[in-house]
Parts: structure tokens; sequence; C-alpha cells
């Protein structure tokens, strides 16, 4: 093929042409797109489509024998309290760990974004750690410094006289998930922060200039200039995080697995335990794990719709887009 | 205020390896603690026999899976001399359950699976062989009766693994193991008035009052007890283990619809009043403040390092703990006894077959190299392989040949905790044997949620309440659940009853030897 065939100019005559003649020209590009939509194929829509169909089905996931039993899972799901109280945690764990991300790091990124705060870098760097921090080695060390044994949290809420005994954090029905939650917020406001920092590259300098000018105090620079700026972004941002906390899988499973007795089992720590039955005992159901995943999959796509909506609203609402 | 530009990815980069490091470095110690206890010199002590058949060239590696622990302790020693001595290349792969559970069927669909494996947790042998997975010895191995006759009474069983009168599987190591003995720091038990021993077990109320006088002799440095509470397992394993010390006459050990059966009546037993007494004794020394604190967030291994660390005094674990003290801490000065038991009580620690199900080895009916994989178990089933695998192994998986035991290189602790154990464990009747129509009802059988160990874990926690009533209710959702298996089962033809779970001959103190 020519560089001409590759550069056809957009003419009426062009686009006059019929699809497959135009994607014919256009081959070489549209080569380039295959390795991803395989990639995209292979590990995102398959797995889509496949676990619709599993859960239609009666089935282990290993034997043979699939028995098509159409809604039947999901009737049972709708009745089964462990799935009805894995779903509502894992919306109380978002609703929990999100606005406060979403508050502290905005906090952070406000501190950070000023140039005259010294060590600033360092104090970039401290909250990122935890971001790039594998989950498995945090769960140890989460572990470790919440022991009521002799994890140096304890001691210091001791030493302190807050307590008179010390916390099982991660053992106590009432705080385990809780517990994880602030530990989530702990390991993922750093990069709430890199999108809170992106948000306030957009606020022009001349404002920060003019308010200088006008004798403005910093703090009344940040309520009534910058976060009227960058409130749309919190949407977008309230989304993303959102979607993380609902993908908690990593975290409680290597810390408490869902337990003691349930009380941390959200949606995707169910899933695993009936997919996988990983304790042994009890015979993998992938077809009624499958219909746990299709449903939990659509709650989390009707909230995203919601935010979709919500960010259109916002950006009708921003002066800057008119 | 002036805006800073966010900086690019070499920050990031140098984050992750920064953190990565430093946390590696924290959390090291505790990782490399399960892998301390190779010793290469162990190596050294393998003889690879000559082939026990005509080898044919190798279709590309051997490939051979299992669950790993300790079996790769043993096998990343075995294989490099063995691919040596035959000439072939082999590889080896150690992989926690949940990955074989997924590993597995996708390797056997897409004709990738290894030569040689472990089921999936959960799987009969029945379906494994129904499904087309696994080929039979019968045909692999010359002179199989030969060979078969080396193994103990009872390593052979049909539907466990022998499926309609051929050798599927290969019973390399004993199940007679107690998952629940009493393992504790002398240092502890000196604050006691105490010395249990392999031949002094402790009463309920010695081991609560020890467990208490640890706690407050120690001044609050050290706890009586602990276990790893968020491993559902062990909750089990404790209290069945300390309610067959009771007389309750079932299993802890066995997977899904048989489960705390009691063969002398056929009936789930898990209300029973030993279980509830049992229940009742870890909730005392809970109340009693002896139980090591935060145990919930505790695993297993977390659980017994804390008692060589000097945390705890005791611990109701398995004899995999014997070896891994020694290897870890050649100082830690620490004793065993059978698990506790009433007073006037002596019952014994029951378990549902000889062969370890979790070991047991099969061969891929799609093998490349069956001939090696056959090559590998009739090594494993002769004196030779099974006193190499005690080497190494010790206590933790024994032999299944009572001599390959003895002559075994073992510690004093791990030839008493062998000895303990051959006194201590019972083999149940094997209801498959019997009634072959059960691997169906095994199949077809739905656990209810929550299971004996998560009622054990809420009740310890008080997120429920009533020892008996939760108790009673698991009870009637595990006869729910059985029932209906049945049902479906013989709905396929399987052709069973309630009534074959009874075998009004067994004598629970005898390994059942029909």
């Amino acid at each position: 093929m020519s560089a001409t065939e590759l550069h056809i100019p957009h003419t009426p005559a062009a686009t006059r042409q019929g699809l497959a003649a135009r994607i014919w020209k256009s081959r070489i590009d549209y080569l380039f797109l295959v390795p991803g939509l395989l990639i995209f194929g292979a590990f995102i829509v398959w797995p889509l489509i496949a676990s619709e169909y599993y859960s239609l089905l009666n089935w282990t996931g290993f034997g043979a024998a699939k028995k098509f039993v159409g809604l039947q899972n999901y009737r049972e799901l709708l009745q089964d309290e462990f799935f009805l109280n894995a779903f509502k945690r894992s919306f109380l764990f978002t609703l929990a760990t999100v606005p406060l991300q979403m508050f502290i790091s905005l906090v952070f990124a406000i501190l950070l974004n000023n140039k005259l705060l010294k060590l600033s870098t360092l104090f970039r760097t401290m909250i990122f750690l935890p971001v790039v921090t594998p989950v498995v080695v945090i769960a140890i060390v989460i572990a470790l410094m919440l022991s009521p044994f002799n994890g140096p949290i304890n001691g210091l809420l001791l030493d302190a006289g807050l307590f008179e005994r010390a916390v099982d954090f991660l053992g106590s029905p009432q705080l385990v998930l809780w517990t994880l939650a602030g530990v989530f917020v702990w390991k993922w406001t750093g990069v709430t922060l890199i999108y809170w920092l992106a948000a306030l590259q957009t606020v022009p300098e001349e404002l920060y200039e003019a308010a200088k000018l006008d004798g403005v105090k910093t703090w009344q620079v940040t309520v009534f200039v910058v976060l009227p700026i960058i409130a749309p972004f919190a949407v977008v941002i309230g989304l993303i995080s959102a979607i993380a906390a609902l993908n908690v899988f990593p975290l409680i499973q290597s810390t408490t697995q869902g337990g003691p007795f349930f009380a941390s089992e959200v949606m995707e720590v169910f899933i695993f335990r009936i997919a996988f039955a990983p304790s042994g005992g009890m015979v993998p159901q992938l077809g009624y794990a499958s219909a746990a995943g299709v449903l939990f999959g659509l709650a989390v796509m009707i909230l995203t719709i919601f935010q979709i909506v919500a960010v259109r609203r916002a950006r009708r609402k921003d002066p800057a887009n008119g | 205020m002036s805006t800073r530009q966010i900086d690019g990815l070499s920050r990031r980069a140098f984050l992750a390896s920064s953190s990565a490091f430093a946390l590696a470095a924290l959390a090291g110690r505790s990782l490399a603690q399960e892998v301390k206890n190779i010793d290469p010199s162990i190596a050294e002590k393998i003889t690879i026999a000559d082939p026990s058949l005509d080898l044919p060239p190798a279709d590309g590696p051997f490939r051979w899976l299992d669950s790993g622990g300790q079996k790769g302790v043993f096998y990343r020693q075995f294989f490099p001399k063995y691919a040596e001595t035959r000439g072939i290349e082999v590889v080896y792969d150690g992989l926690p359950w949940n990955e074989i559970a997924t590993v597995l069927p996708l390797g056997i669909r897409n004709g990738s699976a290894p030569d040689a494996f472990n089921l999936p947790n959960g799987m009969p042998p029945a379906v494994a062989v129904a499904e087309g997975w696994v080929q039979p010895l019968d045909d692999l191995i010359p002179d199989l009766d030969a060979w078969k006759a080396g193994f103990p009474a009872g390593s052979f069983v049909e539907g466990v693994n022998v499926i309609e009168g051929k050798t599927y599987g290969l019973p390399y190591t004993s199940e007679r193991r107690c998952s629940s003995l009493l393992l504790f720091s002398r240092k502890a038990m000196e604050l006691t008035e105490f010395d249990p021993g392999p031949g002094a077990p402790l009463t309920w109320d010695q081991f609560r009052t020890a467990a208490a006088q640890i706690t407050k002799n120690s001044g609050g440095s050290m706890f009586g007890l602990i276990m790893g509470g968020n491993q559902g397992n062990r909750w089990s394993a404790n209290l069945v283990q300390l309610a067959n010390r009771g007389g309750a006459a079932c299993a802890s050990s066995v997977a899904g619809c048989l489960s705390c059966v009691d063969y002398r009546t056929g009936e789930i037993v898990v209300d029973k009043d030993e279980f509830v007494e049992a229940m009742e004794l870890l909730l005392a020394i809970r109340d009693d403040g002896s139980m090591f604190p935060g145990i919930m967030s505790l695993n297993a291994p977390q659980a017994r390092a804390f008692v060589e660390q000097g945390g705890a005094g005791m611990i109701l674990q398995g004899p995999w703990n014997v070896p891994i003290w020694e290897a870890n801490n050649p100082d830690f000065d620490f004793g065993l006894a059978p698990t506790p038991a009433p007073e006037g009580k002596d019952g014994k620690t029951i378990v549902d077959a000889l062969p370890s199900a979790a070991n047991t080895m099969y061969v891929n009916a799609a093998a490349k190299n069956p001939a090696y994989a056959a090559d590998v178990f009739h090594y494993m089933g002769t004196l030779d392989g099974q006193v190499a695998w005690g080497n190494v192994v010790g206590p933790s998986d024994p032999p299944i040949f009572p001599k390959a035991a003895e002559e075994a290189e073992m510690s004093e602790r791990s030839k008493a905790v062998i000895a303990l154990q051959e006194k201590q464990v019972r083999v149940s009747p094997v209801v498959y044997a019997r009634s072959p129509g059960f691997t169906k009802v095994a199949q077809l059988y739905e656990e209810p949620t929550p299971n004996l160990a998560n009622v054990v874990q809420g009740l310890y926690t008080g997120q429920l309440s009533g020892v008996k009533e939760s108790l009673s209710k698991l009870k009637d959702a595990m006869n729910a659940a059985l029932d209906k298996a049945i049902t479906d089962a013989n709905a396929e033809g399987a052709n069973v009853r309630r009534e074959d779970l009874v075998y009004s001959d067994w004598d629970p103190s005898v390994d059942y030897a029909s």
C-alpha cells in the first residue's frame, strides 16, 4: 500500500464510499487494532458472556455435567442471606471509604499543591508508598501493626489510656469491616491524590495571582476559587474510587478471608468462596457463583450509569463549559 | 499560591522498588519460616532405583503437579536427581489448592495438564474417572498386584483410589495423623502444675487450668492457648478431635457429605454432648482470658510462630509443627501430648481412610509421559521410596509403610509423634467401598452454609449464641443437605440409602478392616 492510500483526504466522495471499501482502504490501520481487540475479546468480552451463560447452569466448574437450570440460581441468590449480606457489605464498604478517601486526598492535594510547602516531595512519596506496595505485604504488616498482643497501634492506644484492653481490630465482628475500610483508604489515598493534583492543574494561574493581589486569604482562595473549579472532577474521581472500593478481594482475602464468621465477606470474597471452595469440604458451584457475579456486575453498572448522568449534569453546570 | 507539576513514571518506578524492598525486609522474617527446613544434604540420601519398566524416550518434559508444602520440600530434591538418572527433563509445580482447582480443569480441557497430578480438593476420584481425566495404573505398573501387596492393609480402597476394580491413585502417605495434638513450650508448661507428654495427656480440666496458669504466672507476657482462628479448618478439626477424645466417633477430615457421621448409627452427631462440651471448653478458655488475643486474624502458621516466640504456651495443631520448629529454632524446647480428653475418657481420633486423599497422585489420561509417572509411582510405593520420603518429610505426612516410618531418619520427637498417632488414630469404615453410589452423592452434595467450621467460629466470636441450639441447627441443615444429595444421586442411578451409612459392627477403638 502506498502512502497516498493510507492518507486519503476526507472528501465528500470518500464518505460516499461503502463502509467495507473504507475499511479495506484503511486495512493497515485496522490491522493494528487486531491485537488489542483480541485481548479485549478474550479477557473482557468472552468472560462476560461466559459468566452470563454459566449463571444459567448447575455446574461445579470442573465436571463435564452441566445442567441448564434457567433462572434458578438467581432465584436462590435473592433468598440467600449470605449473598444479600455480602452485597450489603460491599456497598457499605464503598460508602464508607469513597467519601473519606476523596476528602483526605483532596486536603493532601491542596496542601501539596502549594509551592511554599517544604518537603512536599517527601510527603507525596510517603502518601504514595502504600499504593505501590503489594496487598499481601500490606496484609502481613497490618496484621502485625494491629495485633492486640503486641501491635504498636494497640500499644499507643493503651499507653494513651484510651482503652483498658487491647482492641482486636481484625478479629472483632463489629470492627473488622471498618478497620479494613481504614486500611483501604490508607492504601489508595495516593491514587486519588494524583487525580486531585491533576484536577488542580486546571485552575488558571492568573486566578491565584489575582486573588493574591486582592489580598484574599489562602483558605478563601481554596474555598471560593479552587473548589468550585475542581468540583466537576469529583464525580469522575468518585466513580473511579467507588469501582476500586468494590474490588477489594486481594485485601480482604489476604487479611481476614471474609471472617470472622462472614463479618467481612464482601461480594468478591463470597463469589470466590462459592466458585472455588478454596477451603475444601464443599463442591464448587461455578454456576451459582457466576449468577452472583452477574447480579453484582449489574449493580455496579447501575451505579456507573448514575454517575455518568451526574458527570453530564456537572459539566452542564460548569461555567468553563459554557 | 502557585501550582506544582506532577512528576512522571520515574518516581513511581522508584517508589515501587523502594517500598517493595522496605516492606519485604519487614515481612521477610515471617515469610522465610516455611522454607528454612529444606536441607540440601537430604538429597544425597535419596537413591533412585533402576526403572521399574521399560521407559520410552520422553515426549517433552515430564510434568508433575501437586499442592506443594511438604510435598514440594521432597520433590524439589527428588526430581533433579531423578531427571539426571533417567536423562529427562522434569517440571515440578507445587500450587495452592485454589489454583489447582482452576488450573487443572483448564489444563485437562486444553490438553496441557501435567502427566501426574493431585485432584482438586473436593473432587471425588470417581468423578475424575467418569470425566476421563485419569487413567488406571493397571496397564502402567508391571506386576501391579505384587506392588500393591507391599502396602499396608487399607491402602487401596474401592471408591477412594480404586474405581470399579481398577487402581487409579497412588496412596503414598498415611492419613493416620492427629491434626489437634497438644503442642507446648516447656518453658510455659513449667509455669503450671502439669507435665503432659505422649503417654500422659491432659484432661480437659487440666488443659483449661494449665492455660489459665500460663497466662497468670507469666505476668501477662504469655497466653495459655493459641489457635489459627482465621482458618476455618482449624476450628472444625479442633472441635471434632476434642469431641473424639470424649467419645464421639466421627472424622473431621472428610470432605462434604460424610462429615461428622458416626457410622455405628449412620447419624450426624455434631450436636451430641461430646461436641457441645468441647465447644464449651473452648468458650471457657476464652472467658478465662487464657486465649491469645487476636486469634481471629491469625492463620495457623502465624499462631505456630507465636508459640515458638514465647507469646503463647500451648497450641492444638498437627505433627507438621514438629519438623518446622526443630528446623527453624533448634533451641526451642517444646513437648507434645495427645489431644486433651475429658476426665476418665480416652476416645480415639477418627480418620476416614488410611491413605491421605490430599496427597494421592493420579496419572493424566492424556499424559505424554505416562511411563515416567508410573516409574515414579512405583518408586514411591517401595520401601526405598517410602524411607526417602520419610527422611525428608518426617511426621508431617507420614509414609504409608509403617516400616518406612520406623527406618526413616527422624528426630526423637518425630518418632514419638508417629508412635502416638499409631496408638491414637483409627480408620473408620469407607462408605464408598461398600456403597460406590455414594461417590455420586459426594458429587451432588451442597454443603450448607454456615458449615461446622463457620459455626464454631461464630460461637467463639459471639456472633452466634447457644451452643446446643447452633449445633442442632447445623445438624438439621447437614441432614437436609445429605438427604437431598441422596435423592438427587438416586435420580441419576446411584442406588443408595441413608441406611448404607450404618456399620453396626464398627468398633471405633480399632481400624475398620472389612
